[in-house]
């Protein structure tokens, strides 16, 4: 994911705003206030919701145990929408259109988030986990975990222009762009390395090279023992290592500038009030990368920023999420049904 | 009872084999003494007739006292390859064109039988649209369904039984060496579309499959259903692997144990039960060619599903498609219907494809 910088600004506990929570284990959306983190209870979505995403005053839920996405409008009214392949896993927007990476096929479907049908697929390589878009939303990029490949989609068009080859035996899982677009990365699970690739119409040489360019593995590098996700500011890159308890910080190029250590099992992080906090999935805490430590309930799995230097955490194993103030410790903490994944604020 | 005596049907010239001798032996002698045949641990041609009975409420596939009755109405065909053939075969048996049996032509919605040439290939060997028809193989594998498919998919009037337990399963008259010359026909195809399904007909229900809208099944390996990384099921000229999506995976030997169909109630309990079709419903088989499919197709009607259709394209088609979107394929999250079937019969008798 890119993220261009620390997340503050609206304070979390603005009143009215909802957070909604896709619990795996029960197949439902739990709702719950943001300000105080009381049940607002929840709404069947089918079967192991993961992600969320908001559009259109709704919430989409992707749902991986079905060949459907569910939306659930303001008022709890669900409709189902079918994507034909199962898996529905990651949410990107791009002109309009919503796509929704079908995990357990090699499509990508697309969807009228306004009138809630499906538009079309998009075929792409097999097992597509996370999806990025670049700024000017013109090209999607999406990666392959069985095939080892991110696919370049025009987003006009919506076909597929060409793929990136991530190397050998490689399972592509996190994809992400520079908040500029100028560069793109791809984590390959098992090799335990990133890339970095040329994203289409962004080349180093032609910059303003046509769109349908196809970028190119410009650099690679060694990172931590199984990693999933990554995340990509303007003048960093960050990699956690799951298996070894890592963070890897590259520059734009993938040039190491550090190692930071000590982790349990971090997958994710996130700068706010001026630090980078690392999210760990089997230490109940955040720790930022200078070392400053916030208590937690449990262990995280997933987390979101709400603004205001909180974030809310899903603590999956644990059936519970919280709301957690880098500054001041744990706001509320809510139980959840089983398994809450990746909450968004509605 | 009938006398099992080995006889060329060409001009009379050709030898019976040593296999055909001995069994012939054995015929004579019980055919003096069936009676004593168990001390003299010899098969009786009621003893074949017992083994390949079949039984209870099942279509198309008949024990040895069909073609018994019926030997002077009914045209045999012989779906293995032309060596077994010469070898030794049912009496007055004509070899089936395979290959020509298995024709497609192409359509804007993706291949589907050539009527014309599978019927031009059934006249050639004689066969007449009212013709009531026995094909046999070694066994009940795919080169005899395909057979019984091809004749349905030309609209065949006649009946059409499949011989269970192959040439084992007949106890009368054998034949060998070169083939009798036959008196062609002129069969013209009535086809009937509602036996096969098209690539765009399956695409137009992506996401129902087995979910609300008509069954499908697999009937490939479950290595090649799942896509296993490095499998030597893998077909190389596919570009994709993987299953159409909402498929279940039943592989087609389930249907076959030995040399004849598996027993109607396991059958029943595979696919109605295990794999959870509805014989009411439309139920659609593919594989990677147009042959093995075939044998669950048959299968599923001789058990009662009333309307069982083809991918005739199959997953090749499928797989190589241009347009990924519409066709797309689904490799985690499946259903593998466990089976324990054989196909019996001699090595490379031809009476199996191996593509499946």
């Amino acid at each position: 994911m890119s993220r261009d910088g620390p997340i503050d600004g609206d304070a979390g506990d603005a009143p009215g705003r909802v957070v909604a929570v896709p619990c795996e284990g029960a197949d439902v959306l739990a709702l719950f206030a943001l300000a105080t983190g009381e049940p607002l209870g929840s709404v069947p979505v089918g079967s192991h919701p993961v992600h969320a995403t908001t559009t259109a005053d709704r919430t989409l839920v992707a749902t991986m145990g079905e060949r459907s996405v569910t939306a659930v409008d303001p008022g709890g009214e669900v409709t189902r929408v079918d994507t034909g392949v199962l898996g529905p896993s990651h949410f990107a927007s791009a002109n309009g259109d919503l796509y929704v990476s079908c995990s357990a096929g090699d499509a990508l479907a697309v969807i009228d988030p306004v009138e809630l049908t499906l538009t079309g697929r998009v075929g792409v390589g097999a097992e597509p986990h996370e999806l990025a878009v670049g700024p000017d939303e013109r090209r999607l990029y999406s990666g392959s975990r069985r095939d080892g490949v991110v696919d370049v989609v025009d987003t006009a068009t919506r076909e597929r222009l060409g793929t990136v080859d991530a190397g050998p035996e490689a399972r592509v899982q996190g994809v992400a762009l520079a908040p500029d677009g100028h560069r793109g990365y791809a984590v390959d699970q098992d090799g335990s390395r990133i890339v970095v690739f040329e994203p289409a119409g962004h080349g180093g040489e032609e910059p303003d090279a046509p769109a349908t360019r196809v970028g190119h593995v410009r650099n690679a590098a060694a990172v931590g023992a199984d990693p999933y996700d990554l995340v990509v500011t303007a003048d960093r890159v960050f990699v956690p290592g799951r298996a070894d308890g890592t963070v890897h910080e590259f520059s734009p190029d993938l040039t190491l500038e550090a190692v930071h250590e000590g982790f349990s099992r971090p997958v994710d992080l996130f700068k706010t009030n001026g630090r980078w906090w690392v999210l760990d999935a089997e230490a109940a805490r955040l720790r930022s990368l200078d070392g400053a430590v916030v208590d937690t309930s449990a262990p995280g799995l997933v987390a979101a920023p709400v603004g205001g230097g909180r974030l809310l955490v899903s603590h999956y194993d644990d059936d519970r999420i919280s709301l957690v103030d880098v500054a001041d410790g744990t706001v509320w903490t809510a139980d959840t049904p089983a398994y809450p994944f990746g909450a968004v604020v509605v | 009872m009938v006398e099992k005596t080995p006889e060329t049907d060409d001009d009379g010239s050709g030898d019976a084999t040593r296999r055909g001798l001995l069994r012939a032996a054995a015929g004579a002698t019980v055919a003096g003494a069936a009676s004593t045949a168990g001390c003299l641990s010899v098969t009786t041609p009621a003893d074949v007739a017992a083994e390949y009975a079949v039984t209870g409420n099942v279509a198309h596939f008949v024990g040895p006292s069909w073609p018994a009755e019926h030997r002077d109405d009914a045209v045999v065909l012989d779906a293995r390859n032309a060596e077994r053939f010469r070898e030794e075969r049912i009496y007055g048996a004509r070899r089936v064109p395979f290959d020509a049996i298995t024709s497609q032509r192409s359509t804007d919605d993706g291949a589907v039988p050539d009527a014309d040439a599978v019927a031009a290939a059934f006249g050639s060997v004689g066969v007449a649209p009212d013709d009531d028809v026995l094909v046999y193989g070694a066994s009940v594998g795919s080169r005899v369904t395909r057979t019984a498919f091809a004749l349905a998919a030309i609209g065949h009037s006649g009946a059409i039984k499949a011989l269970n337990g192959g040439l084992d399963g007949w106890n009368g008259r054998l034949g060998t060496g070169t083939r009798r010359e036959v008196s062609t026909t002129d069969y013209e195809a009535d086809p009937a579309p509602s036996a096969w399904v098209t690539r765009e007909w399956l695409a137009e229900r992506v996401g129902s499959f087995n979910d609300g809208g008509p069954g499908l099944v697999d009937v490939r390996v479950p290595e090649a259903y799942l896509a296993a990384a490095g499998s030597a099921a893998l077909n190389d000229d596919h570009e994709r692997h993987g299953h159409i999506p909402g498929a279940i995976d039943v592989h087609w030997v389930g249907n076959v144990s030995g040399r004849r169909m598996t027993e109607p109630g396991r059958l029943v309990q595979l696919y109605e039960g295990e794999a959870g079709l509805d014989r009411s419903e439309t139920v659609v088989v593919y594989g990677d060619d147009n042959v093995d499919p075939t044998s669950t197709w048959l299968t599923l009607r001789a058990i009662g599903f009333e309307d069982v259709r083809v991918y005739d394209g199959g997953f090749s088609e499928w797989a190589n498609a241009d347009d990924r979107g519409r066709h797309p394929v689904e490799t985690a999250t499946n259903v593998v219907v466990e089976t324990e079937g054989s196909v019996g019969g001699d090595d490379n008798s031809g009476d199996f494809s191996c593509t499946g």
